[in-house]
C-alpha cells in the first residue's frame, strides 16, 4: 500500500480519531451503560460487565469505521462529541441515583 | 481515507499490523506458553515437582502461616506516599487473609492484606506474598522465580513494563489492532472458504507465505477473535475505569447497599474478635454443595477483617469442572462460624462474563483444549510472522531499486521476534538450571537475574539479527534466520540435558512416572529443536540458490516451539 497519496498530517488525524476520538466514544457509552443499565434495575456488576463488553465491541467499530469514512471532520466531532454528550447524560443519571 | 473501503482496510491491516505485530507475537507466543504455566513452574522449580494438594487445613497449617506473614518490602515502597507520616515496623490490621488453588497447584499462593495506618485515603492497603508447600507449610524462598506463572504468563499480558501500567496498555491497543486485523483481514481477501484449503509451498515465497498467513488467519479465526477480544474484557477495569473514577460515587454507594443486602460488613466494627474453626466451616460448605449434587473442592479461601468481631469467612467451589475459575461462594461469621450467606446462582450477564473470561484463563480441567490452545496461539504467530516475512517480500525489488532500509529493518524485527523470542526462552531456562541455589551476598535476587539472561538473551539475538541483515537490501536472505535456528537446534537438547544433570529427571523417568509437567516441557522443546534444525536445512539449500521447496517453513517450524 503505498501513502504517497496520504499527507502525514492526514494519517495522523486518522489515527488520532481512530485511537483517542473511539477511547473517548467507548468511554461515554460505558459510562452511559453503566448507569443507564444500573438505573433501570440490573445489578451494578452486571451493568458494569455489560457496558464493557458491548464497548469493546463498539470501540472496533468505530476505529474501523474513523479510517473507512471519507468526511474525517464527522468522525472527530460524531466521536468525541458523542463520547462527551454520552458521558455527561451517564454523569446525570450517577446524580439522580445518589 | 482512500477511495473504497477494500483499500482503507488493507492500509489500516498492513500498517498496524506491522506496528503492533511485533508485540502481538509476544502476546501470542507467551500465552500459548501460559497455557501451561503450572507446570512450566515445577520445570523450574525442581523442589516443587511432586503432585497437586488440595486446600490445606486452615486451622491447623494456614493460621500460623498467615500469622507469621507481612507485607513485603515493595508493597510498603509503592504505599509510602500515600502516607502521612512514616510507616509502622508492624502492620497489625489484617484487611483480608486469601488462598487460591486449582487442580495443576502441587504449591500454595497465599496473599495477606494490611490496613496502613495515616494513610491519605482509607483503602489503601499493603500486600505480602508467599508460596507454600501446602503439605507443610515451609515457605520456598521468595527469589525463587516460577518463570511459568510469575514470568511468562504476566509477560504475555504486561510486557514486564509496569512504569504506568504501560504494558497493559500496549497489549491492550495490540489486541484491538489485533480485532481489526481480523476484520480487515476478511474484508480484504474475500474467499475466506477457499483460503482454508490453499497452501502452495512450492510457488514463489511470496505466494506460499501469503498462503500461510491465509490459512492461519481463517483457520484459526475464532479462537483469534476470541481471545483478543476476552483479553480486553478480563482488563476491562484497566482500560477503562469507569467505575472507579468518573462513576466511582456510585459504585460506593452500591457497596454499602451490597453490604447491607448480604449481610457480609462492608467494614470493621472495631471490636476484636477470634476465629473459630475454619476447618468446620470448610466441612459445611462441601456439605452444602454436595446437597446441590456439585461436590467439589475448595478453590479459594478468603477472610475479611481479620480478628474483628465483623470478620467474615469466604469459601469458594475450585472450578475445576467449570469455566468459571470458582464459584458457589459460602461465607461465615469468622468468630462463630455461623453461615451469613450463600451466594445466588449467577445472573445471565454474569454467567456470559464468566464464560468470556473463565474460557480464556482456562483454570478448569480439559487437556486436549488445553493442547489446542497452545496450537491456536502458536498459528497465530506464524500468522504474524508470515505477515512480516509477506511484507518484506512483496517489497523486497522495489526496496532494492531504491536501496531502501525499510525492508532490512522489518526483516531484522522478526528475526529478533520469532527466533529471538525463542532463543531468550531457552536462554531463561538455561539460566534457571545453570545458576546457584544460593548466590553471594549483595548479588541479585536468583529468580531477577534469570530475568536478566533472559532479556539479555533477547537483545543479543536483536542486534545479531541487525548485524547481519545487510544481505536483506540486495533482496537476499538475512542468514541470521538460520544461524539462529541453529543455535535453537543446539540449545534446545542443551535445555533438557541441564534438567537431568541438574535434577536427576531425564525424560526416561519423567515419561516412564507419567510426569507430564517436566516430561511435557522436555519434549516440547526437544520438538522445537528438530523443526529449528530443518528449519535451518531449508534456509541453508536456499542461501545456496537450490530449489525453494518448502521454503516457507521456516517461519511456522521456528515458532512451533514449546
Amino acid at each position: 500500500m503505498s501513502t504517497s497519496t496520504l499527507s502525514t498530517r492526514h494519517v495522523i488525524a486518522r489515527i488520532g480519531a481512530g485511537v483517542l476520538g473511539g477511547y473517548a466514544f467507548v468511554w461515554g457509552f460505558i459510562a452511559l451503560g453503566l448507569a443507564g443499565f444500573y438505573a433501570v434495575g440490573l445489578p451494578f456488576h452486571d451493568a458494569e460487565a455489560l457496558s464493557n463488553i458491548l464497548g469493546f465491541l463498539l470501540f472496533l467499530v468505530v476505529f474501523l469505521w474513523a479510517f473507512a469514512a471519507s468526511n474525517l471532520k464527522r468522525v472527530w466531532m460524531i466521536l468525541v462529541g458523542g463520547g462527551l454528550l454520552m458521558t455527561g447524560i451517564g454523569a446525570l443519571i450517577q446524580q439522580s441515583l445518589l | 481515507m482512500f477511495q473504497n473501503f477494500r483499500l482503507s482496510m488493507a492500509w489500516l491491516h498492513t500498517w498496524f499490523g506491522l506496528v503492533l505485530g511485533f508485540v502481538l507475537m509476544a502476546v501470542f507466543f507467551f500465552g500459548a506458553l501460559s497455557v501451561f504455566d503450572r507446570e512450566i513452574d515445577r520445570w523450574a522449580i525442581p523442589e516443587s515437582r511432586f503432585e497437586p494438594q488440595p486446600m490445606p487445613s486452615f486451622d491447623t497449617l494456614l493460621k500460623p502461616v498467615f500469622e507469621g506473614m507481612q507485607p513485603s518490602k515493595e508493597s510498603i515502597d509503592f504505599a509510602r506516599d500515600k502516607v502521612n507520616g512514616p510507616m509502622p515496623e508492624r502492620f497489625d490490621t489484617i484487611v483480608t487473609w486469601g488462598a487460591y488453588t486449582t487442580h495443576r497447584d502441587p504449591v500454595l499462593t497465599i496473599f495477606a492484606g494490611y490496613e496502613v495506618p495515616n494513610a491519605k485515603e482509607p483503602d489503601v492497603t499493603v500486600w505480602g506474598n508467599r508460596t507454600i508447600d501446602p503439605r507443610t507449610g515451609v515457605a520456598f524462598p521468595d527469589d525463587q522465580l516460577k518463570i511459568g506463572s510469575g514470568f511468562f504468563y504476566p509477560l504475555h499480558y504486561s510486557l514486564h513494563f509496569h512504569w504506568a501500567n504501560l504494558g497493559y496498555w500496549i497489549v491492550g491497543f495490540a489486541s484491538l489492532v489485533m480485532l481489526a486485523a481480523l476484520v480487515s483481514g476478511v474484508v480484504m481477501h474475500r474467499k475466506i472458504f477457499r483460503e482454508l484449503f490453499t497452501f502452495r509451498p512450492k510457488k514463489s515465497t511470496q505466494r506460499s507465505t501469503l498462503d500461510l498467513h491465509n490459512l492461519t488467519g481463517v483457520v484459526a479465526l475464532p479462537f483469534h477473535f476470541f481471545f483478543a477480544f476476552t483479553g480486553l474484557v478480563i482488563f476491562a477495569g484497566i482500560y477503562f475505569p469507569v467505575s472507579h473514577t468518573q462513576m466511582k460515587p456510585l459504585h460506593d454507594q452500591h457497596e454499602v447497599i451490597e453490604a447491607q443486602e448480604t449481610g457480609l460488613p462492608h467494614d470493621r466494627a472495631g471490636v476484636p474478635a477470634p476465629i473459630a474453626s475454619v476447618d468446620a466451616m470448610v466441612v459445611e460448605a462441601q456439605r452444602r454443595w454436595a446437597e446441590r449434587g456439585m461436590g467439589g473442592d475448595v478453590g479459594f479461601l478468603t477472610l475479611r477483617h481479620v480478628g474483628d468481631t465483623n470478620g467474615y469467612v469466604s469459601i469458594y467451589r475450585a472450578g475445576t469442572d467449570r469455566i468459571a475459575l470458582t464459584g458457589q461462594g459460602i461465607h461465615f461469621k469468622a468468630s462463630t462460624g455461623e453461615v451469613l450467606r450463600e451466594d445466588l446462582p449467577p445472573t445471565a450477564v454474569e454467567s456470559i462474563n464468566e464464560f468470556l473470561t473463565g474460557l480464556h484463563l482456562q483454570h478448569f480441567r480439559h487437556w486436549m483444549l488445553r493442547w489446542l490452545y497452545v496450537l491456536g496461539g502458536l498459528a497465530g504467530c506464524v500468522c504474524i510472522a508470515t505477515g512480516f516475512i509477506f511484507f518484506v517480500e512483496k517489497r523486497k525489488r522495489q526496496y532494492a531499486k531504491e536501496g531502501s532500509q525499510n525492508g532490512r529493518i522489518v526483516d531484522a524485527l522478526a528475526v529478533t521476534t520469532v527466533t529471538g523470542m525463542l532463543l531468550a526462552t531457552l536462554g531463561i531456562l538455561i539460566a534457571n538450571r545453570l545458576l546457584p541455589a544460593s548466590l553471594p551476598f549483595g548479588w541479585p535476587g536468583r529468580g531477577d537475574l534469570e530475568e536478566y539472561f533472559f532479556w539479555g538473551t533477547w537483545v543479543v539475538a536483536m542486534a545479531h539479527a541487525f548485524l547481519r541483515s545487510a544481505p536483506v537490501v540486495q533482496g537476499e536472505i538475512n542468514p541470521a534466520w538460520r544461524e539462529q535456528c541453529l543455535a535453537l537446534a543446539v540449545l534446545a537438547p542443551v535445555t533438557v540435558i541441564l534438567n537431568w544433570v541438574t535434577t536427576g529427571d531425564h525424560l526416561l523417568k519423567t515419561l516412564g512416572e507419567g510426569y507430564w509437567p517436566v516430561a511435557g516441557l522436555d519434549l516440547s522443546i526437544l520438538v522445537g529443536g528438530v523443526l529449528a534444525l530443518i528449519a535451518a536445512r531449508h534456509l541453508r539449500r536456499r542461501e545456496q540458490g537450490a530449489p525453494v521447496q518448502g521454503a516457507t517453513d521456516f517461519a511456522g517450524a521456528g515458532v512451533q516451539h514449546g
